[in-house]
């Protein structure tokens, strides 16, 4: 037998689909090791991750406390896993119909203009600064957390002081243990400073909603569970889409031609958004682990053991050759795009509307405001963060 | 075609909404609603598209003769 890949996959060169995915679904599921040294069991073909996603005997509840034999990610990480937080139902269907409501198709086109005004305020100050300048801190970065923070209700004064708590607790900023420390403890107390100025000022945003949901019969959602999904929010949300509109702009502008179809046509941006989610996950899948509560056969035959840690590969099954056509083709007219991305299921992302919307929004503002912008350094020498939930490009310079 | 969907597993993606918009719809907790359970024909190809893309299988189409 051969030794356990090591995940995430490395992304070398940085532009072109790990080579680690050509091939990994002749077997429906392969061993993998974790950046903690732990091994976990991955599944790599669509039709399986698709019904995983839905399946209920996979659990999501990965608090070593209660599953003390559970992979770890890597050594110290903790993030999705507080042990008074259950993430399977019914708790979590409870919980998540609260948060979903703020995320319909009409709530999300509200926030279309807020987004395309801040897009219209960062490529104004772009303009105005100096060139080369790096695109996440200029324009990726700023895009999300905005959003966010006119979802959740933060105030506009208050934006800088949540952006400083958010980026450190995220370690979005490199800082010292210590000052992390402080801006995770800073971030949960004012979350906590948030809801009690909704509670006196209820606002039409998320927290506010949140709030009127758990007053109005305590039972729906406890103190706890609303800082924590209001945090969640920010976890699941921020980075994420930050990385991802880097990403797939960098990527957009390695390939000018590419740039060019869509400037002579923008009703191409929606499709190109979808394929360069499918192509271009900006992280790996380590965020799907599950435990296995039951034995589960798949595809092949193969049964998953009671017991196992399972990742659902997003990244292979929109590799799938039986379900895209020529998958490792970067094709900005795919039709049928039905990319796991998002995952799918109970837990399909409940801000893949919103982030959808933020990637066109950004998309076009950017090529059409900028229509010159251009990388400043060879893509394959953009420095990619890698082995963690997100792996876009740490610095994307542009000039335009 | 007839077209139903099953608000008890409906997760609230928002999919079938952008897909086909004519079609579907959300009430206020963003739950699935059918608009036209009997889509007319150029419809039809958005309305699969919409099916095919809803992460929890929840709406389902009949197709007639
Ligand atoms: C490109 C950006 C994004 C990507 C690639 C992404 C991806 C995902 C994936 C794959 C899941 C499912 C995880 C699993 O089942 O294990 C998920 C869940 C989630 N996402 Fe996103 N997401 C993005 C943006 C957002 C945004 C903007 C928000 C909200 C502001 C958000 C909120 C959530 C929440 C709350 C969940 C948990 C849902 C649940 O457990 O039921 N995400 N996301
Ligand atoms: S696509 Fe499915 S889950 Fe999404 S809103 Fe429509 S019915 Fe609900």
């Amino acid at each position: 037998m051969t030794a356990p890949l090591s995940y995430p996959f490395p992304w070398t060169p940085p532009m072109e689909i790990p080579d680690a995915l050509r091939g990994l679904r002749d077997q429906a599921a392969v061993t993998v090791t974790l950046p903690s040294g732990d091994r976990a069991l991955m599944v790599t073909r669509y039709a399986d991750v698709r019904a995983l996603f839905a399946d209920h005997r996979l659990s999501r509840n990965i608090s070593r406390r209660q599953r003390p034999d559970v992979a770890r990610i890597s050594a110290d990480n903790e993030l999705f896993a507080d042990p008074e937080i259950n993430p399977d139902p019914p708790d979590h269907i409870r919980v998540r119909g609260l948060v979903t409501r703020a995320f319909t198709a009409r709530r999300v086109e509200a926030l279309r203009p807020v987004a395309q005004g801040v897009c219209d305020e960062l490529i104004a100050a772009m303009k105005a600064g100096t060139r080369p300048t790096d695109l996440n801190e200029a324009f990726a970065y700023p895009l999300p957390i905005r959003v966010i923070c006119r979802l959740l209700g933060v105030p506009l004064e208050d934006r800088d002081r949540f952006r400083y708590l958010v980026d450190g607790f995220l370690s979005v900023t490199k800082l010292p243990v210590e000052e992390m420390q402080r801006c995770r403890e800073g971030l949960w107390q004012y979350l906590g400073e948030l809801i009690d100025s909704k509670r006196e000022q209820p606002g039409d945003d998320l927290v506010s909603g949140l709030i009127k949901a758990r007053d109005e019969d305590n039972n729906r959602l406890s103190e706890h569970e609303l800082r924590f999904w209001t945090q969640g929010l920010l976890i699941a949300g921020y980075v994420t889409t930050a990385s991802q509109i880097g990403a797939s702009t960098a990527v957009l502008l390695h390939h000018r031609e590419l740039v060019e179809e869509i400037q002579a046509d923008w009703s191409l941006v929606p499709s190109a958004v979808e394929e360069l989610l499918r192509t271009q996950i900006m992280g790996s899948s380590v965020g799907t682990l599950r435990y296995a509560v039951e034995d589960i056969p798949l595809s092949d035959g193969t049964v998953i053991a009671k017991g196992t840690s399972v990742l659902l590969s997003e990244e292979s099954a929109n590799m799938d050759e039986e379900v895209f056509p020529e998958p490792f083709r970067l094709d900005i007219r795919r039709t049928d795009n039905h990319h796991m991305t998002f995952g799918a299921g109970l837990h399909y992302c409940a801000g893949a509307a919103l982030a959808r919307m933020e990637l066109q929004v950004a998309t076009r503002s950017l090529l059409e405001q900028l229509p010159d912008l251009r990388l400043a350094v060879p893509g394959d020498r953009l420095p990619r963060g890698l082995g963690g939930f997100t792996e876009g490009f740490t610095e994307i310079p542009v000039t335009w | 075609m007839r077209v139903t969907a099953d608000r008890d597993t409906c997760t609230v993606s928002s999919l079938c909404v952008y897909r086909a918009p004519e079609v579907f719809d959300q009430d206020e907790d963003g739950h699935v609603v059918v608009l036209r359970p009997d889509p007319p024909e150029h419809l039809h190809p958005a309305v699969r598209d919409a099916a095919r893309s809803c992460p929890t299988r929840s709406i389902r189409i009949t197709e007639e003769e």
